[in-house]
């Protein structure tokens, strides 16, 4: 019981940790790939750490007084690294006994929850206006997660997350699992909130949405919230639909899912430097019809594809 | 266990003569109010003793009255099952008659002699459907519990609005209870008795004998209890009344008077039904009809401007949730039993779970509506600041009601969804029907936000003079915000009751939920373990992790200072920028238009002859008014007021009368 304790907290920390320190290097690598398709040199990747030891440390204007308001970027910021811990990062998900996917589901629309609130909260109209959005988004996106998701329960027959990437580690790939995940992937996009879907921040618009009102700490914290649930979700992605090669050395495992997580960021990255922002409507019109095409998944999962 | 049975007649009593008593005092607001408190909590009191005894075992039945020319007694009975409404019922009575007691003062017009004296008729008929097992006197109880929630939705005989949706209630709650009525009068021609276990044993025999006869009766007693819950289309009724009725009996008709329609649901389809693969058809029907209400009534709600209006069709949804479960732990009763009680576990959990968080919402509405007399969300704001209280417990309420975990309407949802999605493994429509119910849970989380964002946060105009609410009625909020959270945390609490509540209506064990661990949390068994979710856990880390990231906001040292907000360097009144709440989802809310379908219904048209008929004043009164004033007309002429005209008429008279007197003589 003990050992058992040890080690899931031991590797909580770890895959906290990971998130928490890696998620500023993959959004640097980003920015970096950003410039480099405009031709521009662009900031080195280790900027977003600067950033954010820089607003850190600036000073915080707060628009609404009230402890609930003042405590709303931790638990933004606390939330988004739950996710971390409920997830397989390279090992087995930490908290698993604590939750299944519908948890998972439920606790990856918690940080966003919490970002509208603090929106909401801060009386600025454009930042109501960005937390309207982000909720439109978030009502769009979230099902075709759970639809993804609930293909590989089906598969594994558990909901257990870790049940998933079992199954498909020892059943190899199949065209359900397969079509779930690109759906996942085509969801990602606005769950990172990059373009064509930035759409609840819309820096050129509405001035950043929701964080109109935020600076310093706060600001640091809501941004790195969203860094970390981008590469959690990415970390999701790569090990419940492409957990291959399994190799069964866990330190190549490891690299090859590194390496697999930033091949899809890099991805990610591309498609948001070549589109532009898609207006709210658009964006739901479009993801209503990923939502129904993933049902087809479904589908093949149901006839044993 | 006869004593259990006891202490709710006790109870039932003391609601009576606190009806009576409280009548007396009717001419003054506020002791009429503390009356019936005081004698709610007493009956409170006596209805948790009964619950506590029989909350694991059912209780000894207690005949009180028979009638076996009819086939019929009234005899008690409570069982785990209801025992766990019970508790519903009561505390939310109790909550909502203390809230009352304040709220009513809002109702300068209207005497509480209508409210308070019916309030409590209706807690005690509630009370009394909870513990029959006979159908006459079920019906009986029925009827005066729609009755009396005839009189207190229709408490404001000004208001027009409140009266036709009363009407609308009386009608087709009537409709509903009609069917009932005509299901029990058939099953009581075969079996000659109203009893419980007879019509539990006549239906399963007739199940085999006259399926299609059986299978009509089934359906009769789901159109009247589904009515009653609230389930779409049978549930219109229910976004007009609950807007109109006080909010105190908004939140005892949301919180405990539709579930009594799910209670119903329960005892039809788990213990009066034998498990039989028929049962499977019924569950896919409810289940279906689950679906549909929560979807539709979701949506709706979300299109919604007029805050109480916009919870009375969130309670169809949520009542949508419960069904979804219920029809899921039917469908699995025959071939699945594990499954059967996940489902069933999770339904019975999202009544009590939707009994806190749903009247906590509709006292936080009547808190509002108290203090600035609005319920349109367009023309509200900012209350934060003047009403914390209210807004914290709305907001608990409202991320209990979106299922945010840790909080209790996740556990539940988590519940209902692993089980649709486990049996969508067998059977892939539940898979389906599982994912709506996970998107239509965003959806009511979108509903939600709106309230908060547009009602309490943001910011008002100084100087509005509005205070939070009197503490009477800010307690009953913060209990059942405070259940909310506690629910939620520890689900053990309740499961271990439910699991009872199953086992004695379905005599089987509940084999698929696994709540004994406090840490551990929950999980769920298929085979082997499939589902996972532990409260207490995810709490915890979540606390120490919001703690770290405090520590990281806080390590930079960097100062704070209050700001106004920016509006680009234009200066504007808070009220004047403010997003208001028909703004909101604009471009969602326009992809599922037309959703709810809301036509005037006209009134057939009298037939013109049988109207003539009956208009006595026309052929009747009028005629005969005319034939005597003309009449009276003319022998009034003879006056004209000249005395020689009179003596001429004497002398005339004279004449004529001695003509006469001569003319017999002769």
């Amino acid at each position: 019981m003990t050992v058992w304790l040890i080690k899931s907290l031991l590797l909580c920390l770890l895959n906290v940790a990971a998130a928490l320190f890696l998620s500023p290097l993959c959004e640097g690598i980003m920015r970096k790939l950003r410039a480099a398709i405009h031709s521009r040199i662009g900031p080195p990747i280790w900027q977003p750490y600067w950033d954010l030891l820089k607003l850190l440390g600036k000073e915080d204007l707060r628009s609404t007084g009230g402890i609930v308001y003042a405590s709303l970027p931790a638990f933004t910021l606390g939330s988004a690294l739950l996710l971390a811990a409920l997830i397989p990062m390279g090992t087995a998900a930490p908290l698993a006994f604590a939750g299944d996917m519908i948890v998972v589901i439920y606790v990856a629309a918690m940080s966003g929850v919490l970002l509208m609130l603090s929106g909401f909260a801060s009386a600025s109209p454009y930042a109501s206006i960005g937390s309207s959005r982000e909720m439109m988004m978030l009502l769009s996106v979230e099902p075709i997660l759970a639809i993804a998701l609930s293909v590989g329960a089906f598969k594994a027959k558990t909901l257990a997350v870790g049940g998933m990437v079992n199954w498909q580690v020892q059943n190899g790939p199949c065209i359900s699992m397969a079509i779930a995940g690109v759906a996942f992937f085509l969801a990602l996009q606005a769950v990172a909130g990059k373009l064509p879907f930035d759409i609840a921040e819309a820096d050129q618009e509405i001035m950043g949405g929701p964080l109109v009102e935020q600076s310093g700490p706060r600001l640091a914290l809501f941004r790195w919230a969203m860094w970390v649930k981008q590469l959690v979700l990415a970390f999701l992605l790569v090990e419940v639909f492409f957990p291959w090669p399994h190799l069964g050395s866990y330190l190549i495992d490891l690299i090859a899912t590194i390496v697999k997580v930033l091949i899809v960021l890099v991805l990610v990255a591309v498609i948001d430097a070549v589109n532009p922002r898609l207006r709210i409507d658009q964006a739901l019109g479009y993801y209503m019809r990923v939502a129904f095409s993933s049902l087809a998944a479904l589908a093949f999962a149901v006839i044993g594809k | 266990m006869v004593n259990a049975v006891h202490h709710v007649e006790v109870s039932i009593v003391i609601l009576i003569v606190g009806s009576l008593v409280s009548l007396l005092f009717a001419r003054r607001r506020k002791l009429c109010g503390w009356v019936s408190f005081a004698f709610v909590c007493a009956s409170s009191v006596y209805t948790g003793l009964a619950v506590a005894g029989a909350c694991t075992v059912a209780s000894g039945e207690h005949s009180i009255l028979s009638l076996p020319q009819l086939g019929s007694s009234l005899t008690l009975r409570i069982d785990p099952l209801s025992a766990i409404f019970l508790a519903i019922v009561a505390v939310i009575a109790l909550l909502s008659t203390l809230y009352s007691v304040r709220y009513m003062e809002h109702y300068a017009h209207d005497k509480v002699a209508k409210f308070f004296p019916i309030l409590l008729l209706c807690v005690a008929s509630m009370t009394g459907v909870l513990v029959c097992t006979d159908f006459l006197f079920f019906l009986i109880f029925w009827e005066s519990m729609t009755l009396t929630s005839y009189f207190l939705v229709t408490f404001e005989s000004e208001n027009a609005a409140s009266q036709r949706a009363g009407l609308k209630y009386f009608i087709i709650t009537h409709g509903a209870t009609l069917c009932m009525a005509a299901a029990a009068l058939l099953l009581w021609r075969t079996s000659g008795s109203f009893s419980f276990d007879a019509i539990r044993q006549t239906l399963s025999a007739m199940l085999t004998a006259r399926p299609f006869l059986a299978n009509a009766i089934i359906f009769l007693f789901f159109l009247g209890f589904a009515t009653k819950a609230g389930l779409l289309p049978m549930g219109d009724w229910l976004p007009d009344a609950h807007p109109v009725a006080p909010s105190g009996m908004s939140a005892t008709l949301s919180g405990a008077l539709v579930k009594l329609g799910i209670y119903g649901l329960i005892r039809l389809f788990c213990s009066f039904l034998v498990v039989s693969p028929s049962l499977k058809i019924w569950g896919i029907i409810l289940a279906l009809a689950g679906t549909g209400s929560l979807f539709v009534g979701t949506l709706t709600a979300l299109r919604q401007t007029d805050t109480k209006r916009l919870m009375a069709f969130h309670t169809i949804g949520q009542i949508g949730y419960i069904c979804l479960g219920l029809g899921v732990g039917v469908y699995c009763l025959d071939m699945y039993p594990a499954l059967a009680t996940i489902a069933l576990a999770g339904a019975i959990l999202h009544a009590v779970n939707h009994a806190c968080f749903k009247s906590c919402l509709f006292l936080g509405a009547g808190s509002v509506l108290y203090r600035t007399g609005e319920r349109d969300m367009d023309k509200l704001g900012g209350l934060a600041a003047f009403m914390p209280y209210t807004t914290g417990t709305t907001t608990i309420a409202s991320l209990s009601i979106a299922g945010v975990p840790p909080l209790n309407g996740f556990t539940s949802k988590w519940l209902i969804v692993a089980g649709c999605l486990l049996t969508g493994m067998r059977f892939p429509l539940f898979l389906v029907l599982g994912l709506i119910a996970l998107f239509i849970s965003l959806a009511t989380l979108a509903s939600f936000l709106k309230v908060l964002g547009s009602v309490f946060l943001g910011r008002a105009d100084e100087n509005l003079g509005i205070k939070e609410v009197p503490i009477s009625m800010i307690v009953p909020q913060v209990v059942l915000a405070a259940l909310c959270v506690l629910l939620g945390i520890f689900p053990q609490l309740v499961l271990r009751f439910v699991g009872h509540a199953i086992e004695g209506v379905t005599a089987m064990p509940v084999a698929g939920v696994n709540a004994s661990r406090m840490w551990g949390g929950l999980f769920l068994i298929d085979g082997s373990p499939v589902a996972f979710w532990s409260p207490l856990a995810i709490l915890t880390v979540l606390a120490v992790l919001a703690l770290l990231s405090y520590a990281i906001q806080r390590a930079g040292g960097a100062r704070t200072r209050s700001v106004p907000v920016w509006y680009c360097g234009e200066e504007h009144a808070a009220a004047t920028v403010r997003y208001p709440a028909s703004s909101f989802y604009l471009p969602f809310k326009h992809a599922f238009q037309g959703i709810y379908p809301s036509g005037k219904v006209h009134v057939p048209k009298f037939p013109a002859p049988l109207r003539r008929a009956l208009d006595f004043d026309q052929w009747l009164y009028r005629p005969t008014v005319k034939v005597i004033d003309t009449a009276a007309d003319r022998i009034s002429r003879t006056h004209v007021g000249i005395l020689q005209i009179y003596l001429l008429w004497i002398v005339i008279g004279a004449i004529v009368v001695t003509g006469i007197l001569l003319w017999v003589r002769g």
